[in-house]
């Protein structure tokens, strides 16, 4: 979806609910995309790149247990400006899920639960772009809080590190060695840029080495031109 | 504050000196405020000239170079230091403000952690340590660049808690500079010009226009080395000699940039210019004032010192000079001929005075001529700070009859020398390698005998006596004994090829510390567990294999750097070696010299051990490099001197 497209689904949306009684939340989140201009630089555009570990892959059943993610401005992470959060997916955890993310039973037994960890991450994230490695899995979770919410979907644009991926590094793959699911795997980027995980693997973690493999890729976008929003949007918007 | 959550970004910024130092609230504070940033390979990431750091940058991965654009060969980039991973860059920059120093360019694609200037200033104020480590790293960037233009081994002995930065930085010129500058007209005659530098007490005088547009300078070592070499007559005008278009430098520049200037030119004395015209002349010892130090004005303590124990009282206060100019840093090469030539001073004046002392008590004059050698690492001008003694005494050829007499003035002589410069801190030699001791203070024809007889008769105690004796060097002589005995040794030596087998093969003794696995292979056990011997594994198969080759192809000097170059001269080693080892030697040399200071610094006795786990990354690969290019070394010696072939 272009973004003259979202920002017209967006007017018609928020025609659709002007009436409506929302949360403030859900309000500013109706602005997300103003202020959004394509023929902005790169390095004028904020995101905030994001990781969740949930209790399994099924999009139906399973529920989020963490949620980590970092805010990129200028093109750079800014560590200061982190939402790391345990939540309580209120379900039990698979023990295979236990052995990916190592997050027990008992460590989330505190911890809040979707709907408030939530909002929280939504006024974290504001008008900012939203990154995420398989960004369809990551919005699935957040669009079931939002629709169960607010009644529509997250308003940002959302970019997917995988997407980008494909077409700005596999593609300079001439013969297609590396083309193929496994390379796009966020593990096998880091690798291949040569980035040593800087922290656990937690989402908070992960969300980082996303970070700095979008960092990469964004670097690499603007050095064969594409220095714009519409560049980086037509290479790794989530469609 | 929040909850924090980067704790191994924590660990790793911790792990940064000088950063280990500070507390862990401080640590958070910091690394909350961070940014990681990357920046593809070949970025410059700060400009010379440019606006100054707004961070300061943690290496996570990668390296980067420090530069100074223009400045090297061809007027391409002089690399300064090298930086990587665990290593800063940009801190000196944003303490001082104005304009980039250098210019930083990513060597690799590089990820860094930035911590913000205000951020950093902040933790500079709490934290004095950190300003003062930062001051350091200036020190030791301008040291790099005194090294050599073409040089490209940065100086990267750390050498730590420097004072010479602060006041580098901060003074301009024009403070420090001789405001009135001694100039006169390009026609005037050298007899003239000398005459007003020698009323004037001045090392310089600047030739310029009537309106002070400067042509040139002409210096003291101008004299020297051109009016006296090249003058038909004392009345030939200044600018037949002048060195011109002189250097010039604005009053307005800092201190540590006349600094640069003069290393990179090369130059004692840069002409202070202003709207084109001469307004001063600003020379290294004005800038060695601000440093604290006068090297000068012990120098001439030295000289006018009227008994031994004034010499010994005036000890600490050379060592003192030497070490602070040792730490303002410089080339291995300049730094090894700072140290002798304050020995030599030492030496020399304590020779003098010991001569007044045996006539004083009746002993009288010398019966005859003598020379006073210096052998080992003095004979070869390599000693860091103070050594062990080695040397021996020659005199003139005396009939058989009054042999024993003369013997006995010498011996009772050298013995006072000896005893003297123990009391000036250089302690006996083990080894009883000093003139003090019979077999070492001969006649001329002793001596000739006595190399003669080593050289014929290759075994392990005349290849070790050789190896310090045939260093030797004149530090007094009131003849050409020496030169004889060279002569002597040469044609010895031509007579006696397999000395020089038996001599490479006690070159490869000592192996660089390069194990299978290139892992450096350290001390086993003991005192100096894991750790590395510099003087042993790395400096001596070095000075070992340059004195076998010198020995063969009769070069006289005794100096290593000096050896390598003439040998390279003569075809022996090929440029590339030579140059490697010349980088190899200097870079051990250098570490090993900031090891002692420090060592000096924190009350230690310096020792030649070093702990690998101490240096940086980059040090650490420097010094394997070293490693191999001695092991490259030994090969050659073996092949050709076919050592094999003796077991």
């Amino acid at each position: 979806m272009s973004l003259v497209k979202a920002k017209l689904a967006n007017l018609l949306l928020r025609r659709r609910v002007k009436s409506r009684d929302l949360h403030p939340n859900a309000r500013a989140n109706l602005e997300a995309l103003e202020g959004l201009d394509l023929a902005a630089p790169l390095s004028a555009c904020r995101f905030v790149v994001l990781d969740t570990e949930t209790t399994g892959m099924d999009p139906e059943t399973d529920r989020v247990v963490s949620v980590g993610a970092v805010r990129v401005v200028q093109g750079r992470v800014r560590l200061g400006e982190a939402f790391s959060e345990l939540v309580n997916p209120g379900r039990d955890i698979p023990a295979m899920a236990v052995k990916v993310h190592g997050i027990t039973p008992d460590k989330i037994a505190s911890a809040r639960h979707g709907a408030e960890v939530f909002e929280d991450f939504l006024s974290f994230l504001g008008r900012d772009i939203l990154v995420a490695h398989y960004a369809k899995f990551d919005l699935h979770f957040i669009n079931r809080v939002m629709r169960g919410r607010y009644g529509f979907s997250l308003q940002n644009l959302v970019l997917d590190t995988v997407l980008m991926c494909q077409a700005v590094v596999l593609a300079s793959d001439p013969y297609g060695i590396s083309r193929h699911q496994k390379a796009c795997r966020l593990e096998a980027l880091a690798q291949r840029f040569g980035i040593a995980a800087p922290e656990r693997h937690t989402a908070l973690g992960d969300a980082l080495i996303t970070a700095m493999v979008f960092q990469r890729m964004l670097a690499r976008l603007e050095a064969v031109g594409g220095t714009r929003l519409k560049d980086l949007m037509r290479v790794a918007q989530l469609k | 504050m929040e909850e924090f959550h980067w704790h191994r970004i924590l660990e790793f910024v911790r792990a940064v000196a000088p950063f280990d130092a500070l507390p862990q609230q401080d640590l958070e504070r910091a690394v909350s405020a961070m940014e990681v940033a990357y920046f593809p390979r070949d970025t410059v990431i700060i400009e010379q000239g440019g606006p100054s750091s707004r961070f300061l940058y943690f290496l996570q991965s990668g390296s980067a170079r420090v530069g100074l654009p223009g400045a090297g060969e061809g007027g391409g980039e002089l690399l300064v230091d090298e930086r990587g991973e665990g290593d800063t860059f940009g801190g000196l920059s944003l303490l001082q403000g104005g304009k980039a120093m250098f210019r930083v360019t990513a060597r690799e694609d590089l990820i860094c952690y930035l911590l913000p200037g205000e951020v950093f200033k902040a933790l500079c104020a709490a934290h004095p340590s950190l300003e003062r480590h930062y001051g350091a790293s200036l020190a030791r960037n301008l040291q790099a660049v005194r090294e050599h233009v073409s040089c490209e081994l940065p100086a990267l002995a750390g050498l730590e808690g420097m004072s010479l930065s602060a006041a580098m930085m901060r003074s301009r010129v024009r403070e420090l500079m001789s405001p009135k500058p001694v100039t006169c007209l390009p026609a005037m005659p050298v007899k003239a010009a000398a005459r007003i530098m020698t009323q004037r007490q001045v090392g310089s005088i600047v030739v310029a226009q009537a309106g002070g547009h400067p042509l040139g300078i002409l210096t003291d070592t101008d004299f020297r080395v051109r009016v006296m070499l090249r003058a038909r007559s004392l009345d030939e005008p200044v600018a037949e000699f002048m060195s011109a278009p002189p250097h010039s430098i604005s009053p307005d520049a800092y201190a540590f940039e006349a600094l640069l200037a003069m290393s990179h030119h090369g130059v004692h004395h840069l002409v202070v210019v202003e709207d084109d015209r001469v307004v001063g002349v600003i020379s290294d010892r004005d800038l060695q004032a601000i440093t604290g130090g006068s090297p000068v004005g012990v120098v001439r303590a030295i000289d006018k010192v009227a008994s031994v124990g004034e010499l010994v009282r005036l000890h600490p206060s050379i060592d003192r000079v030497v070490e602070l100019l040792l730490r303002m840093g410089g080339s291995a090469r300049e730094m090894l001929a700072l140290v002798t030539e304050f020995n030599d001073r030492v030496t020399t004046k304590l020779i003098a005075l010991t001569e007044e002392d045996m006539e004083h008590s009746g002993a009288g004059r010398p019966p005859v001529p003598y020379g006073w050698m210096a052998l080992g690492s003095e004979g070869r001008r390599e000693q860091t700070l103070r050594t062990d003694q080695d040397n021996a005494l020659i005199f003139a050829n005396v009939p058989e009859a009054s042999q024993e007499r003369v013997k006995a003035w010498f011996l009772g002589f050298s013995e006072r020398v000896v005893a003297g410069l123990e009391r000036c801190g250089f302690p006996r030699c083990t080894g009883g390698v000093m003139a003090s001791n019979p077999d070492w203070c001969q006649s001329e024809a002793g001596w000739q005998k006595t190399f003669l007889r080593w050289v014929s008769d290759p075994k392990p105690v005349t290849l070790r006596l050789g190896s310090i004796f045939f260093d030797f060097r004149e530090i007094y002589a009131e003849a050409d004994y020496l030169d004889t005995l060279r002569l002597r040794l040469k044609q010895a030596m031509e007579e006696n090829r397999l000395f020089l087998r038996y001599m490479a093969a006690n070159a490869l003794y000592n192996r660089p510390p390069l194990g299978f696995l290139r892992q450096f292979v350290v001390e086993k056990g003991g005192e100096h567990a894991n750790k590395l011997n510099l003087k042993l594994s790395g400096l001596t198969p070095i000075v070992d294999g340059a004195r076998v080759m010198a020995l063969e192809l009769g070069i006289d000097t005794t100096n290593t750097l000096e050896r390598l170059a003439a040998i390279e001269a003569q075809g022996l080693l090929k440029k590339e070696l030579a140059a490697d080892l010349v980088e190899a030697f200097s870079f051990i040399t250098l570490l090993r010299i900031s090891r002692h200071l420090e060592a000096r610094a924190e009350g230690r006795t310096p020792d030649n051990f070093v702990d690998p786990e101490s240096l940086n990354n980059f040090q650490r690969k420097m010094l394997k490099e070293a490693f191999k290019v001695v092991s490259e070394l030994q090969s050659l010696l073996e092949q050709r001197y076919q050592t094999r072939l003796i077991t």
